[in-house]
């Protein structure tokens, strides 16, 4: 009898700490939206009077805002569109080949997820000056692939080792050589797997900032860099705004991963840090 | 049917190791034109890496292998003009029927009206006109296995070869299937390999079984004679199902016989296997060999061995009845036609016997 109550006890405790995690990251969240949409011009209680759409208009009407945000998307659509040529050829590589220390090598490639961003950021920065790298964009280009890659090249290489070989063997012996069997067989198949990698090195790319912010010059830096300072220097509900339609972007991005591959597979193959 | 002697595959002490391990060695043996070719042993006999072999996903490491007169050592898989048919099809997900049975030819640069025309053809012969559309994923396994075959023969290979062609349909699926492979094979008369573990499969499909066991060839022959006649101990216990019964065999130069002294005395007559005197033996005698009659009728009963026995076993399988008879000579299966009831039960007194010729000798040391 004390022993059912207990698990009861237990199951009703687990459920309490559901019900608070949720809360606890959803609360900022909502909070943040709802300031997004404030009409008034300064800090003001919650809930707010009225709502607007004045710090939307504000956010597009500041060209520095809006130089980050198209430097992050250009970033972001270079970054992620090397990365998954990276990304599939190394999938490939590895998966056909045959050799020791190969787990060895896959975690090498996977080793920018473990290593801390502030310290890739950082060592790309003196290594790119020591070289005399000192473009901004190109400096941040190379931070973004770097941190990218690790994405797309789990995310392909699962989707390609999961091919069943008897396939590639079927086209070759039908009369396809390597090549033609890769097109027809191997890179439709693993489409799942690449786009979701893809959609994952994207949101990424354009959610960092540790790494981005070793690399930002004056004239070129991303939307988040530019948020961060910005905030600094004189904060106002523009921010909010932005983060709402970053926000925006992602739940975009998540509801497309859906539709295309189904996020639970996405996410069971370990696509998540 | 093509009738010319002429080999279309050609494997020259062939060996072939991975890591150390010799998976197939001295492999040699020859399949003829519009044959039907079947290799067959249990699992880790190298029969699947002959079947790579073939298809050339593996190169050996000694010995040749020829298609027709040319070698193929070297060739890619996509030089070499076979056709496989896998053992779970590995039809394409992403493409439709029509597209699978079309891929191989479109790599063999035909006009595309040919290829249309050919696929119809394909399909025809399948009898899987109306399913060009489908995905392979929306037909049964058996549908499945038609498409593959298509897929397989629409290219023309000089020769096909079946992996386990039955093995992933059930029970009822494999002996229609069966017979309907037979046909189309028959009907475009190529030849062809059948790679199994099972020997219905292979007793069912081939003209000529090669039995395989540990990378090397124990018998190659008619499947009947194989059955019948098994050159090794491992062929005799692989291929259906034989009593063992040990001893030690006595020469005696009458009439080509011999004898062998069980350990308890009890004496059979069988054949004379040409091993020498006093060597440790093991007799296999089939379990339908072996008749089985009641006391009263024994007269009816002939062969050099017979054996006043009791059944401590009987099973009705419908189609047959199986018997386990205590003898002299051991314990025995013994089966008979069935259909109308068994004839003796659990407890009967009966009278067992089979014949000197039916006997098969090999020597204790040999392993099963």
């Amino acid at each position: 009898m004390t022993g059912r109550r207990a698990d009861d006890l237990i199951r009703f405790t687990c459920k309490a700490m559901n019900c608070l995690i949720i809360l606890f990251l959803l609360t900022p969240i909502a909070v943040t939206t709802l300031m997004a949409f404030d009409a008034r011009d300064y800090l003001g209680p919650l809930p707010p009077p009225a709502l607007s759409l004045r710090w939307f208009s504000a956010f597009f009407s500041d060209s520095y805002f809006l130089n980050g945000l198209i430097t992050s998307v250009k970033l972001a659509c270079l970054s992620v569109t090397i990365s998954l040529f990276a990304g599939v050829a190394t999938a490939y590589a590895v998966d056909r080949a045959r050799f020791r220390g190969k787990e060895a090598l896959v975690s090498f490639f996977l080793s920018p997820l473990v290593v801390p961003p502030v310290v890739t950021g950082f060592a790309l920065l003196l290594f790119l000056s020591k070289i005399g790298v000192i473009d901004g964009f190109a400096r941040l280009l190379c931070g973004h692939i770097i941190i990218t890659v690790p994405y797309t090249i789990r995310a392909t290489l699962a989707s390609i080792s999961g091919i069943d070989k008897s396939y590639t063997e079927a086209a070759l012996i039908l009369g396809a050589n390597e090549r033609h069997a890769f097109w027809d067989i191997t890179l439709p198949l693993a489409r799942t797997g690449i786009v979701s990698g893809a959609i994952f090195a994207f949101a990424v790319s354009m959610d960092d900032v540790a790494v981005s912010i070793m690399l930002t010059d004056a004239k070129t830096y991303t939307l988040p860099i530019a948020l961060i300072s910005s905030m600094r220097a004189n904060f106002n509900l523009s921010i909010a705004a932005a983060s709402v339609m970053l926000m925006a972007m992602t739940i975009l991005l998540i509801v497309l991963l859906e539709k295309l591959v189904g996020l639970n597979r996405a996410i069971g193959q370990g696509t998540f840090r | 049917m093509q009738t010319s002697n002429e080999a279309v595959l050609t494997f020259d002490n062939v060996a072939k190791s991975f890591g150390g391990v010799h998976a197939v060695a001295g492999l040699s043996f020859s399949a003829v034109a519009g044959e039907t070719l079947a290799i067959l042993g249990p699992s880790g006999c190298g029969k699947t890496t002959t079947l790579r072999l073939i298809a050339g996903f593996e190169e050996p490491d000694i010995g040749t292998i020829a298609i027709g007169r040319e070698s193929m050592i070297g060739k890619r898989p996509y030089e070499r003009n076979v056709g496989l048919l896998f053992q779970h099809y590995a039809l394409f997900p992403h493409m439709s029927v029509r597209e699978n049975v079309a891929y191989g030819l479109k790599y063999r640069k035909w006009p595309k009206a040919e290829i249309s025309s050919r696929v119809d053809e394909m399909l025809r012969l399948v009898q899987l006109e109306d399913f060009g559309g489908r995905r392979p994923q929306q037909l049964s396994g058996g549908q499945q296995q038609r498409v593959a075959l298509a897929r397989v023969l629409a290219t023309k290979p000089k020769l096909v070869l079946l992996d386990e062609p039955l093995s992933a349909l059930d029970a009822k699926l494999r002996e229609e299937l069966g017979a309907e492979l037979k046909r189309i094979l028959t009907e475009v008369g190529s030849t062809t390999i059948v790679v199994t573990h099972d020997q219905d499969e292979a007793m069912s499909l081939a003209d000529r079984i090669i039995v395989m066991n540990r990378g090397g060839i124990d018998q190659q022959g008619s499947p009947s004679e194989i059955y019948s006649r098994p050159a090794t101990r491992f062929v005799a216990t692989f291929i259906g199902r034989s009593n063992w019964i040990g001893g030690t065999l006595k020469l005696n130069h009458s009439g080509g016989f011999a004898n062998v002294v069980m350990e308890s005395g009890t004496v059979l007559t069988t054949g004379n296997p040409g091993l020498g005197d006093e060597v440790a033996v093991k007799v296999g005698i089939r379990p339908e060999r072996i008749a089985i009659v009641g006391t009263q009728e024994d007269d009816r009963m002939s062969g050099a061995n017979q054996f006043p026995a009791m059944v401590v076993n009987a099973i009705s399988m419908g189609a047959e009845n199986h018997y386990h008879v205590i003898c002299s000579a051991g314990t025995l299966m013994v089966v008979e036609p069935g259909g109308r009831g068994m004839s003796f039960s659990r407890g009967d007194r009966v009278k067992i016997g089979f014949r000197a010729e039916d006997c098969v000798l090999f020597p204790s040391r040999d392993a099963a």
